[in-house]
């Protein structure tokens, strides 16, 4: 038992990871129609500029933080006008293809400017962890929680609570309807773009001193997170936040109970079981009833 | 000064031709209706007023000031609001968020717009029952009763309703034509119509397109009048619809 809530501890705290990348990854989609495939990257990014900040230049731990933050709304911003907004009165799959792009441009630039050794990025707290009973609460684990709620509740609030977050609906929803309503659609897919770079790399920056910070990480943790969204239902937050925490804790126990080798398999193994038995995912629309 | 001028519109769709050489003008406080049939270019006029369609060549001038190539974002920040063609409620919203959000082109806070949105309600008493309910759940005379509350909530000096009945039973397209004649009070209208006999009813002026021109324009009692129209689009005696090509 004891073993079952420290699993689960840790499985829920990997797996807020993977449900902030899957949100950055449904919003832009709801926005745009488009998957952005460079949605890891956000978090590797992240991750480097922190390794560059609190490492490198030994900037205090809260404001490297603040910085790369600021820098991957930059990141958004560019990522927005450079590889979106030329293509946005095209298809789908130029757009993809783009995003692609964007991806091996972000890894490639990273690894000529930083080279291939992964780097170590200290936690935010010098106390490891607390025991709580008989389950051990590590402090990263803890903060990553921790942060997940909080913007899993900034998340409902900024949706259902502001005009903005309506006008975001909105846009998502019909862009041309909106932009008919004085809705300014290409202010809102910016503020998307922001706002979903800004969730990737703060999932990098807390995942990071639990991983290496390396090139590969944003690819990993992007494919987990596309796997939590579609075992959430693609397109729906609330899939993306409850995929990515089950996702998170069946590979934790998967690893203790079945084999640690294995590890990322769980992942997708019950990914391509959803895909076979349930495509519409948990909390997707059965399109076949809706007809 | 007429509110709305429209000068030898051509707008195209690729190589389509979709209108030629179209000039008609509202004037204000008026009710402008256009008929046609499917395809005879109704929609894109008003797609080529609220920017949603280019213009090809020709003006559009709106309280004197050329509107023609601007975006539909700055149209309807200029006072025209467009209810288009099939309602286009957010399906994800619910029908106060999507009635809120017609105000977006003015600088109203949340509140504001919030009651705004409650006193439109007795316009439409029929939805304030539906309030808080998502835009997809309401039926096709409920939605076209959002779509022209979240029009209105522009405070538009020129509305443009396209088609408000399609698709509505009888009962329900009066209680729509109703409104309508209560926002004439009020507002300009242009409007566009399948439906001639409740189109013209309300109207102070009639202009009647075929396949992208305009092929004749008068008062509604003069359309009435002519054997042509009567038979095509009011389901009158006459000659038959070709002859209309003629005008």
């Amino acid at each position: 038992m004891d073993l079952v809530l420290q699993l689960l501890f840790t499985g829920i705290g990997i797996g807020a990871v993977y449900a902030l990348v899957a949100l950055g990854f449904v919003l832009i989609f709801r926005a745009t129609n488009v998957v952005n495939f460079a949605q890891g990257e956000f978090s590797m990014v992240a991750a480097y500029l922190m390794v560059v900040c609190a490492v490198d230049l030994e900037l205090p731990y809260w404001l490297s933080f603040i910085i790369a933050l600021a820098g991957m709304a930059i990141i958004g911003v560019i990522f927005n006008l450079g590889v979106y907004y030329p293509l946005r009165h095209r298809t789908y799959l130029p757009v993809i293809i783009a995003t692609i792009g964007a991806s091996i441009l972000m890894a490639n630039g990273v690894l000529a400017l930083y080279g291939p050794q992964p780097q170590v990025l200290p936690g935010w707290f010098d106390t490891p962890g607390i025991q709580l009973g008989p389950v051990y609460l590590d402090s990263q684990y803890l903060l990553i929680i921790v942060v997940t709620i909080a913007l899993v509740i900034f998340n409902y609030w900024f949706f259902e609570h502001t005009m903005i977050g309506k006008k975001l609906q909105a846009t998502s929803q019909d862009k041309e309807m909106a932009s008919l309503l004085g809705i300014s659609v290409s202010t809102m897919i910016m503020v998307t773009f922001i706002y979903s770079a800004v969730l990737g790399g703060l999932a990098g920056l807390l995942v990071a001193p639990i991983l290496f910070v390396s090139i590969q990480m944003g690819s990993t943790i992007a494919l987990k997170a596309f796997a939590a969204t579609i075992i959430g239902g693609f397109g729906d937050v609330t899939g993306a936040i409850i995929g990515g925490l089950a996702l998170g804790i069946i590979e934790t126990f998967g690893a203790a109970y079945i084999s640690v080798p294995y590890k990322d398999g769980f992942a997708f193994l019950v990914l391509v079981l959803f895909l076979v038995f349930r495509p519409q995912g948990i909390f997707g629309e059965r399109v076949a009833e809706k007809a | 000064m007429p509110l709305l001028e429209i000068n030898d519109l051509n707008v195209r769709y690729g190589e389509i031709v979709a209108l030629r050489g179209v000039s008609f003008n509202v004037e204000e406080g008026q009710v402008v209706t256009l008929l046609g049939a499917n395809g005879a270019g109704k929609s894109t006029t008003l797609r080529a007023i609220s920017g949603l369609a280019k213009p090809a060549s020709g003006d559009i001038l709106f309280d004197g000031k050329s509107i023609a190539g601007l975006g539909p974002e700055a149209i309807v920040r200029m006072g025209i609001s467009h209810v288009p063609e099939g309602r286009r409620v957010f399906p994800g919203l619910t029908v106060k968020e999507n009635i809120m959000l017609g105000g977006s082109n003015r600088k109203a806070s949340k509140a504001e717009l919030s009651g705004e949105a409650d006193a439109m309600f007795d316009l439409f008493p029929d939805i304030r029952k539906f309030s808080g309910a998502l835009g997809w759940t309401l039926s096709g005379g409920q939605l076209q009763m959002v779509a022209v509350a979240r029009g209105l909530m522009a405070k538009p000096r020129l509305l443009l309703l396209d088609e408000p009945s399609l698709g509505l039973a009888p009962v329900i397209v009066q209680a729509v034509f109703r409104i309508i004649t209560e926002i004439r009070l009020s507002t300009t209208v242009l409007l566009v119509e399948q439906n001639a006999r409740m189109g013209l009813s309300v109207a102070d002026q009639g202009y009647v397109l075929e396949t992208g021109r305009i092929v004749l324009g008068g008062k509604p009692e003069d359309l009435w009048a002519n054997e042509a129209i009567a038979a095509a689009y009011l389901g009158g005696h006459g000659k038959p619809a070709a002859g209309l090509a003629a005008h």
